[in-house]
């Protein structure tokens, strides 16, 4: 049966005075308040002296804890030569400390029977471990120790360069998808640092060296740039006094502001055709989009659900049910601080080609303009949208990565279901407005693949490994397979 | 089971306004035969597409609208029709469910554009490196045994199905005495239950339960497949051989053992191959089971410079972990961390439902995971280490690797000691 423990801010107020009694300031906590999630559960929002910020969710229903850390740091703020360091940065992290020789971070995790991961994007650098209640309190202990004790030596940072440049032949170099991603958004941005991939080219990755990971550490993994979601089987009291012993030790360090850099408007669109070994052409299109905090975010999320979400969206039917063109469509609109994409990927049935798929794509785009989205597909986008959103809660881990993600992307833990409650509002109106908007083709980039059949010799100048022309990757890195 | 009552398993959450579940069957595409392979799953896709004699994309907005999703899940010893919904929709969806079981079209021209569906998902296949290795090494592994063969089907065993053959299939696994109902959320029992037995009345009572395949058996020797694959920069390697089933006495302490050479983050192999040399980006070792024993493999993906040196490496630390064992550190570390997660394979109502629902189908000892961490704790050092060495073969090992031949093949073959078999097929035969 599962036990909601009840706090009103009064008490957490009152709990608060006292845990700070006779603490020096750096790890005195402020309440800042209490916020519904969803119909049953409350967010309870802290931060400490030294600029830590804690979102705390008592949910009792299963014996375990999500304990999340999440860094506002990605590869948006890397540089041109030093990209690719968020990202092995991330798989560092799993490395010696001053208290842990190397490999003992996790193997005291594993005793504990966690379950731990990190992934890293654009925007931010998240790490999460699924703990069994009882192992809450060394959890604690071992992510506090990493974010300020992490010893980095040649050794490590080397073998750790193999392990990415390895993941970068999984996901990019052999993976023809991977590939497509890589080159749509390198050539899509021009200035923005979105247009460089999150793993890293090639050539930076091995560069490398123990000096730019410390200097990567000492700048952004401080606890004033850092946010932790502990949402589960723990109690308020036990939970924040732990956290005080053991992060406020540590300092807040001078965080350098992201870079401010705003895209040029795409005047024209931008379109290329490479050779890939693959059995069937493919298609990959861009358009530039807004930010995940832009009003026209939400109405463009509901358009791609109309057109590419689920086998009655107007795309699947078209191109893989009534034409038979294609054998995979797929769309996701880029859910990012500053304006990124929406992407359109087209694998085609075998004798089509890419440029049959772009004639069908634009011809059912310009029918949005047409002819206004009926309120069925509404209906149906709109469902398909709010039964996604719930299926992500079913546990702890899902619960703490939706309130973290929209804490460091929009500052605020509980806009999924804001975004949720703002659908009913949308209207098929809004759906053709920001298809006039955003899908219009002078801000497009379009990739074409040609297949090439195992017999056929590539072209000389392919785009692998050119450095001149580096690919990009912006998608979601996780560190374990 | 009694005859005259649906077998429903339920699970209520009532804290989020959504119910997962669906039907399962306890027979699936082992029982296609040679020539129809790809039939189950055809059958169980032409019927979600045809319910109630529907227009496909009739079926497909009812799915969306009710703000539900609903797939099919066909594998050698079951199939599974489930999803999730929508509290508010839930007796719309049973009520399409009902439709999709007990009166799908099955129209021969939906069954044609599911066939050209099918062959166009094999051609993408070929795109996946991953795919291509786990496809030759099941293929290779249970050479003439039913765990060997495609449950997609190919192109010559697609084109033979015809609309009498999926009726016949039909009629063969959706019966009542073959269906396991299963549902976790926020529904309570009498719902479910008016709803499953409304279902399972208007299906016919079916045959007796189709005995599990015959026991698999390794082929001989050390044997290679080599997928030729032009301009690889990577390879992808599986090693292995038969493991155990959940109702094998020794299936325990394989698991405790496994765990130890390549179950976690810190085993050995991990250790090994990418924290050390950085090899590969992941290294395991896994056991997988069905109605009979599956496989244990290990799995790397080197680039392909080191692909021979990685292929070396595994086969030396495979042959020391079946010499010389675990040691009785590591045997408690993994029986601690494998008692301690377990509460990750029942924090929801859908993962404890999936259990239960894994024991009927997966033919599973009656309570084996309400006794799973008492019986890891049980296991001894002697055990785990007697479990490698009756379980583990190093002289029959299917070794499949896809990678470009010209660049590595010589060198990958010189590093298997006594290789009994070595074949190079391109990557798309089929």
């Amino acid at each position: 049966m599962p036990i909601q423990t009840a706090h009103s801010p009064s008490s957490l107020g009152s709990l608060v005075e006292r845990l700070n009694q006779g603490r020096p300031e750096l790890q005195q906590l402020a309440y800042v308040g209490q916020t519904q999630f969803g119909p049953k559960l409350r967010i309870e929002r802290f931060r400490m002296g030294n600029g830590l910020s804690i979102l705390l969710v008592e949910e009792h229903a299963a014996p375990t804890v999500a304990y999340h850390t999440w860094f506002k740091v990605g590869s948006r703020n890397e540089r041109p030569g030093k990209t690719g360091i968020a990202h092995l940065f991330e798989h560092l992290m799993f490395n010696e400390t001053e208290g842990l020789a190397a490999g003992e971070f996790d193997r005291q995790l594993e005793e504990l029977g966690a379950e731990s991961n990190a992934s890293t994007w654009l925007d931010w650098t998240h790490y999460d471990i699924a703990i069994p209640s009882a192992g809450f309190e060394r959890v604690v202990e071992l992510e506090a120790e990493r974010m300020n004790h992490l010893v980095l030596r040649t050794p490590q940072v080397e073998s750790e360069k193999e392990v990415v440049m390895n993941e970068r032949r999984y996901r990019v170099e052999d993976d023809v998808e991977g590939a497509l991603s890589e080159l749509l958004w390198s050539t899509a941005f021009e200035l923005h640092p979105y247009r460089w991939p999150t793993i890293g080219w090639m050539s930076d990755i091995e560069s490398f060296d123990v000096d730019d990971c410390n200097t990567f550490y000492r700048t952004f993994y401080a606890p004033n740039n850092a946010t932790l979601v502990v949402v589960g089987d723990v109690v308020a009291e036990r939970a924040l006094r732990k956290l005080q012993d053991a992060y406020g030790g540590y300092t807040p360090a001078p965080i350098p502001d992201p870079p401010s850099v705003r895209e040029p408007e795409q005047r024209g669109e931008k379109r290329l055709e490479v050779t890939k070994l693959t059995p069937t052409w493919k298609l990959n299109i861009g358009y530039h989009s807004p930010a995940l905090h832009h009003a026209d975010h939400l109405p463009l999320s509901v358009l791609s659900e109309v057109l590419f979400g689920g086998r009655s969206s107007r795309l699947l039917k078209t191109l893989v049910r009534d034409l038979e063109l294609a054998s995979d469509v797929r769309a996701s609109l880029s859910p990012l601080a500053d304006p990124g994409l929406f992407e359109i990927f087209v694998s085609a049935r075998e004798g089509v080609t890419a440029e049959r798929l772009l004639e069908v794509v634009d011809a059912e785009l310009d029918r949005v303009l047409a002819e206004p989205i009926t309120d069925d597909e509404l209906l149906r986008a709109t469902a398909r949208i709010e039964l996604s959103l719930l299926q992500g809660l079913t546990n702890n881990e899902g619960k703490a990565s939706t309130i973290g993600f929209y804490e460091v992307v929009l500052g605020n833990p509980i806009a999924g279901f804001e975004r949720l409650a703002a659908l009913s509002s949308l209207r098929p109106d809004d759906l053709t407005v920001v298809a006039r908007r955003y899908l219009t083709r002078a801000s497009r980039t379009v990739i074409l693949v040609r297949p090439q059949t195992p017999s056929e010799p590539g072209p000389e100048d392919d785009d692998e490994d050119d450095g001149d022309e580096p690919i990009t990757t912006p998608r979601l890195m996780g560190v374990r397979a | 089971m009694s005859a005259s009552e649906p077998l429903l398993l339920l699970e209520r959450d009532d804290s989020l306004p959504v119910i997962h579940g669906g039907v399962c069957t306890r027979s699936g595409a082992s029982e296609d035969p040679e020539h129809l392979l790809g039939l189950t799953r055809l059958c169980g896709r032409l019927m979600r597409r045809s319910a109630g004699g529907m227009p496909a994309e009739e079926v497909d907005a009812r799915i969306d609208r009710m703000g539900s999703s609903l797939g099919l899940d066909s594998g050698h010893g079951s199939t599974a029709l489930s999803g999730s919904v929508l509290e508010r929709s839930y007796d719309d969806f049973m009520r399409l469910f009902e439709q999709i079981l007990v009166a799908p079209g099955l129209a021969e021209d939906e069954l044609e554009r599911l066939k050209r569906e099918t062959l166009a998902e094999l051609t993408e296949i070929l795109d996946s490196d991953q795919q291509l290795a786990q496809r030759w090494f099941l293929r290779s592994l249970f050479a003439g045994h039913a765990y060997g063969r495609t449950v997609i089907g190919s192109e010559k065993t697609l084109q033979a199905i015809g609309v009498a053959d999926v009726r016949r299939c039909y009629e063969r696994h959706f019966t009542r005495q073959n269906l396991v109902f299963s549902f976790a959320g926020a529904v309570d029992r009498d719902r479910v239950e008016r709803a499953s037995r409304a279902i399972w009345e208007a299906l016919p009572e079916g045959g007796p339960a189709t005995p599990p395949p015959e026991e698999p058996s390794a082929p001989k020797g050390r044997r290679l497949v080599f997928v030729d694959k032009p301009e690889r920069t990577q390879t992808q390697i599986l090693i292995g051989g038969l493991g155990t089933h959940p109702s094998d006495a020794d299936h325990f302490a394989l698991l405790v053992a496994n765990t130890v050479f390549g179950g976690t983050f810190t085993a050995r192999l991990t250790q090994e191959v990418r924290a050390k040399r950085g090899w590969s980006y992941g290294a395991y070792s896994s056991l997988g089971y069905d109605r009979r024993r599956q496989a244990f493999s290990m799995w790397t993906f080197p680039k392909a410079e080191d692909a021979a040196a990685c292929m070396a490496l595994e086969l030396e630390m495979l042959t020391d972990w079946w010499q010389r064992g675990i040691t009785a550190e590591e045997l408690d570390w993994a029986k601690r961390y494998l008692a301690q997660s377990q509460a990750f394979s029942c924090d929801t109502a859908a993962k404890r439902l999936g259990l239960v629902l894994d024991e009927l189908t997966s033919d599973l000892p009656k309570g084996h995971y309400d006794r799973f961490v008492a019986s890891v704790g049980d296991v001894t050092l002697e055990q785990a280490n007697r479990a490698i060495q009756s379980r583990i073969s190093l002289d029959d090992l299917t070794i499949v690797v896809v990678g470009t031949h010209g660049a590595i093949g010589d060198g990958v073959r010189k590093v298997i000691p006594e290789l009994a078999g070595d074949r190079v097929v391109p990557f798309d035969t089929e």
